[in-house]
């Protein structure tokens, strides 16, 4: 089986400062990885580099998605190949309408892919299965996209996103964080809807609580820019009622 | 001295219009012109000195040798014609043209109705003026020669212009599109077309003014517009510069609005070297409403400087100012906005802002709010903004699969629609989405 994912001691920083220090990490298609970690450990980092953002540097290491090499692509060519990575912080963008964005989105992957465009009819329909999915109201797809959102219709939008553009690996980042219990469940019923045996999703969270909705294969900590440890779900329990520290005084003994 | 030899040709040119009106010089619209003349001879050519022309330096193009006065060779078949108005002439197909040739009225390539009930287009002529007090009276009536040397200088020169009179309570379903085109295929040319519209009570119309050359020597077009509004009448008054490197424009539009009337300008400035623009709307009566709006998008070494005046005179006024502005390459933006409320206009709404956004390092902008606030019950703001495009969000747009190229197309777009939806007039508010979405390169919304 050809992993979906597979990062191979990645180092990457911002100017002279160094954030990851050699992650690896291998995900294959139908699986759930979660990756933990105490604030500043590099989490959201290492979304961003799997994104393509060019603030970040990466200085060693190689990335190969679906047996390409990812870091030799733009972003959105990245996106047009399965990447999606669903924004701890999704930007606002006034004038943009939710629709037309999407519309244009999907038209340049489904073009990637040598699909003609959808007739706009199919395009509506499609947008208001899958916004049924997030319990997103129709009324969101005329506003410029993000803003005025709340948090959790953010997040919601991002996953709204996702449904979309069908991607064959998510990177969801902290999309939990921020969202009262029900909403969560919402996004968490949308993601495991989403999931099949040929795609696969990766879940960087702080907190335990959303793997009880989507229930991860592998979970890792990540800790100053490496994987400190990995384990099955049982790991995030045993974090959830230890804390980090717990981690943060083993890896520093190893190292 | 450039100064020097254009204030002989401007008084040369004056002198031969004398003569060519033979015997009338005594006819009130001469009379105008004359007193414009000596206007334009007291104030002189502007220098970056004079504070309402501190950043737009037209000494560089005063001291070309213009033709000024009558071309009795410039003909221009249909086909030229076609190909010079080009687009918005499709764009606006449905409505009546009046084009003008170097300022002056060419009935051939016209479509002047002869027989709409209340609406009459006339050139603007000594004969014109001498027989319709209403329209004389709208000549030089808030068009500021006094204080804009070039707005005197079209009136000294103003000959076969446009008076557009539409009558009380008539509603026109069809734009009234006026092109001014400057032929320019054998000598550099000044032209300077004036455009007088009066709306009687009640009256409601669209009016489009744009600007195009015919040939590769310099245009400097001189284009002053005077509009009058009466009671409850609505003038929505549109103008389009998108042309080529030989245009340079100075223009004024400028209106007069009664009880319950509302006038509405909007200025694109989509293409052409140099382009100076000045809006004003005075408010006169109590209830009455003044729109200005301009849109730029900009690029190479194009130059664009809106100047607006709004003047509460009256209480229970409404105004509101938007311009936004696109700038890449060396291209330079100015807007000068002035908002006076007179001591009695209590109750005064006056909005102004404007946002620009600057592509490329190189590229600049200029903005200047000046509001003079006599009365002490109002509400007024302005607001201006400079910045660049979020990159944040042209990464956001690229990781959902859209080019970085594309992203910055669309939020350029996005940015600039907020104006150009504004505008009631749909044939020219699809030409204009158009011809924006094309410059940006950005593909027009499919809504
Ligand atoms: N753009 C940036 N500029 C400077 N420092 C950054 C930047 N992005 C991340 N960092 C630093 O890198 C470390 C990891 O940040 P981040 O990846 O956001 O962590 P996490 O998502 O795990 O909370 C932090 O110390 C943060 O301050
Ligand atoms: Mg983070």
């Amino acid at each position: 089986m050809t992993p979906i994912l597979s990062i191979q001691q990645l180092t990457a920083g911002i100017e002279d400062r160094e954030i990851l220090k050699g992650i690896d990490l291998v995900v294959n298609p139908g699986e759930v990885h979660a990756i933990m970690g105490p604030n500043g450990s590099g989490k959201s980092t290492l979304a961003s580099v799997l994104a393509g953002r060019e603030d970040y540097a990466v200085s060693g290491g190689s990335v190969t998605f679906m047996g390409k090499d990812l870091l030799d692509m733009s972003p959105e060519e990245r996106a047009r190949e399965g990447m999606f990575l669903a924004f701890q912080y999704p930007i606002e963008i006034p004038g943009v309408s939710t629709a037309n964005f999407l519309k244009t989105a999907v038209s340049e992957l489904r073009k990637h892919r040598g699909l003609d465009p959808l007739e706009p009819a199919q395009f509506l329909a499609l947008m208001r299965e899958k916004m049924k999915l997030v319990e997103m109201d129709s009324s969101f797809l005329n506003r410029s996209l993000n803003q005025g959102f709340s948090g959790g219709e953010k997040k919601r939008n991002e996953i709204f996103q996702m449904a979309m553009l069908e991607p064959t690996l998510s990177v969801l980042d902290e999309t939990d964080s921020g969202l009262d219990i029900d909403a969560l469940r919402i996004v968490a019923g949308g993601v495991n809807a989403l999931r099949s045996s040929n795609n696969a999703t990766v879940v960087i969270t702080h907190y335990q609580r959303l793997l009880d909705y989507i229930v991860p294969d592998v979970v890792h900590v990540l800790w100053n820019g490496r994987i400190v440890r990995s384990g099955d779900a049982s790991l995030a329990l045993e974090l959830e009622k230890r804390g980090y520290d717990w981690i943060k005084n083993e890896a520093s003994v190893e190292a | 001295m450039p100064i020097e030899i254009l204030r002989e040709n401007v008084r040369t040119a004056h002198q031969e219009l004398a003569r060519s009106i033979n015997g009338h010089a005594d006819h009130p619209l001469h009379q105008q012109r004359t007193a414009a003349l000596d206007a334009f001879l007291e104030q002189g050519v502007p220098t970056t000195r004079h504070e309402e022309w501190k950043y737009t330096n037209v000494l560089p193009f005063i001291g070309i040798e213009y033709a000024m006065t009558l071309c009795t060779t410039c003909f221009i078949t249909d086909a030229e014609c076609a190909r010079t108005i080009g687009p918005i002439a499709d764009a606006l197909e449905s409505g009546w043209r009046i084009v003008l040739i170097n300022g002056r009225i060419d009935r051939a390539h016209s479509s002047i109705p002869e027989h709409v009930p209340g609406l009459r287009i006339l050139p603007l002529t000594d004969a014109t003026i001498a027989a319709d007090a209403r329209i004389a009276g709208v000549v030089g009536s808030n068009a500021p020669a006094q204080s804009h040397p070039f707005v005197a200088m079209n009136l000294a020169l103003a000959d076969q212009g446009v008076v557009i009179h539409v009558d009380a309570n008539v509603r026109l379903e069809r734009p009234i599109h006026i092109a001014c085109i400057a032929d320019t295929r054998t000598s550099h040319r000044l032209s300077t077309p004036r455009i007088v519209v009066v709306a009687e009570q009640g009256s409601s119309f669209d009016v489009v003014e744009s600007h195009h050359t015919i040939g590769d020597m310099t245009a400097l077009d001189v284009t002053v517009a005077e509009v009058s509004v009466a009671a409850n009448a609505h003038v929505r008054y549109h103008k389009v510069i998108d042309d080529g490197e030989s245009m340079r424009h100075i223009g004024s539009t400028s209106a007069d609005v009664a009880r319950d009337g509302s006038f509405t300008a909007h200025t694109a400035s989509l293409g052409g070297a140099f382009v100076r623009n000045d809006a004003a709307v005075r408010l006169c009566e109590p209830s009455s409403q003044g729109f200005l709006f301009g849109t730029s998008v900009l690029q190479g070494h194009e130059y664009a400087d809106n100047h607006t005046t709004v003047d509460h005179c009256v209480p229970h006024c409404h105004s509101e100012e938007l311009y936004k502005g696109i700038y890449d390459g060396s291209s330079v933006g100015v807007f000068n906005g002035k908002i006076y409320v007179r001591p009695q206009a209590q109750k005064t709404t006056a909005y102004q802002s404007s946002h620009a956004i600057l592509l490329s390092e190189r590229a600049q902008m200029n903005s200047k709010p000046q509001l003079e606030i006599w009365a002490d019950d109002v509400k007024c703001s302005h607001g201006a903004t400079t910045g660049q495009l979020d990159e944040d969000a042209v990464f956001y747009l690229q990781s959902r699969g859209i080019d970085a190229a594309k992203a910055r197309a669309l939020m350029t777009y996005a940015f600039v629609a907020e104006v150009i939806e504004r505008i009631e007039l749909p044939s020219l508010r699809q030409h204009l989405e158009e011809r924006i979405a094309e410059k940006l390169g950005a593909e027009p919304f499919a809504e």
